[in-house]
């Protein structure tokens, strides 16, 4: 029930953005992010966006990995 | 989704799992996932992942659904809630038995929704049930807020929202628990912060992980976790889902959050009271709250049932493990909480027939 899904933001109407969430658009409501902006990510939860998805962080995972990764290596090696 | 990164990780943990490690995940979303992705068989014999109360839905109080029945045929009004919480059965029905029955039933993706339909609809009164944890409480919250802003008077809120880190305290201190990871929910973090799990490994020493839904989420996350536990490493939570977990969380939500409620005692069915556990709607929107405007009989009905779930949300037993499971409890017809919701732990282990 507490799934959320990632949307970008495509347009910005007053407390509501036009979004796209797998390819189908959406209205969602905004007034839990602040300064949104057109190209940001959010987290969709009930109609409702909870929090900006970090596009920093997107390769966050790969950077991780890559640690465990190396210091297996470097323990192995 | 990249197949050598989760084939590395997986390989990684197996080598690291020597001994028996009981991992816990407290969210009914994360429960569905490993489910759904097959990670128990891949993942080491030794790792056993156990399902807690991370659903909102499986936890609301049998009472909660009669009160809100009790409140549809008393007062002739709109019930609306979420898909989830059709099938429910209090002590005798369930809503989607009452929709059947020509009752005014309905099904919303989002309680702010709600706020436009009473506007539209002023002759008809209007209840939400409101579940859920932290994730869908500012959701919640902002919907009350926008209704008293428009100065909306047929709309109203009857809620069980509930907390995490009260039933996650209640299971630590749980005398035979056994677990010594904990997977954190992701989209609390989102709302909450990762700092909100921080006293896991602060304050019981057991190691922590917030974890997004993708493979890679789930097994960076395990990876942690095992790896502290086998190699004895001191125990630390850490935030493998940082492109939408911040340590502190969404301030504007919280600050929502604690605008509109406050904190109570709260009942999580199949377990009982547990303090501090709960958000009602605050003196401030008392006018919102369904309980403040209807009246009824048996708010605090305590249940008796031979019922093992209790055992299966503390992580004590795997639902396979409960002596109705498949007999006569199943989805079609539910009689323990864990079996009520497509994200209960019951429910995921007859769908996909594996060990939970």
């Amino acid at each position: 029930m507490c799934i959320a899904v990632p949307g970008e933001i495509i347009d910005i109407l007053s407390t509501q953005a036009r979004v796209t969430i797998m390819g189908v658009e959406a209205m969602v409501n905004i007034q839990l992010i602040e300064n949104p902006k057109i190209g940001e990510y959010v987290l969709i939860h009930a109609g409702c966006a909870i929090e900006k998805i970090n596009k920093d962080c997107f390769d966050d995972l790969f950077d991780i990995f890559n640690s465990i990764a190396d210091e297996d290596g470097n323990k192995h090696g | 989704m990249d197949k050598h990164m989760i084939r590395r990780l997986i390989d990684e943990i197996n080598l690291l799992a020597t001994e028996e490690i009981k991992i816990m995940e407290v969210c009914g979303t994360h429960t569905q996932m490993i489910s759904k992705l097959g990670l128990r068989s891949l993942l080491s014999s030794n790792i056993k992942l156990l399902s807690g109360p991370g659903c909102p839905v499986c936890v609301s109080e049998e009472s909660y659904i009669d009160n809100a029945i009790e409140i549809l045929n008393k007062y002739n009004l709109s019930i609306a809630t979420f898909g989830d919480m059709m099938r429910v059965r209090g002590t005798k029905e369930s809503l989607i038995e009452e929709k059947s029955k020509g009752k005014d039933v309905r099904i919303i993706y989002s309680p702010l929704d709600l706020v436009d339909m009473a506007e539209k609809n002023k002759d008809k009164n209007i209840v939400f049930l409101g579940v859920g944890f932290e994730t869908t409480a500012p959701v919640i919250a902002l919907a009350i807020k926008t209704a008293a802003e428009r100065k909306i008077k047929n709309l109203f809120f009857f809620t069980s929202i509930k907390l995490m880190p009260p039933i996650l305290h209640y299971i630590m201190k749980q005398p035979d628990n056994k677990i010594s990871g904990l997977i954190c929910p992701g989209n609390v973090a989102a709302v909450a912060g990762s700092d909100y799990f921080r006293f896991i490994a602060d304050e019981y020493g057991i190691s922590a992980a917030v974890c997004g839904f993708e493979a890679e989420d789930l097994l960076i996350g395990i990876h942690h976790l095992v790896k502290q536990i086998m190699q004895n490493e001191k125990k630390d939570l850490k935030n493998s889902y940082r492109r939408c977990v911040t340590p502190q969380g969404n301030p504007s939500a919280n600050k929502l959050i604690k605008d509109v409620f406050e904190v109570s005692h709260g009942g999580w069915r199949g377990i009982g009271t547990v303090e501090n556990s709960s958000l009602y709607i605050n003196e401030q929107y008392k006018n919102f709250d369904a309980l403040h405007i209807f009246t009824v009989e048996n708010r605090t009905a305590e249940i008796k049932t031979n019922c093992e779930c209790k055992d299966v949300l503390l992580g004590n037993k795997t639902p396979k493990e409960c002596k109705f499971f498949d007999k006569f409890c199943n989805p079609i017809k539910a009689y323990g909480p864990c079996m009520v919701s497509a994200e209960g732990s019951c429910s995921i282990a007859y769908r996909y027939r594996e060990e939970i």
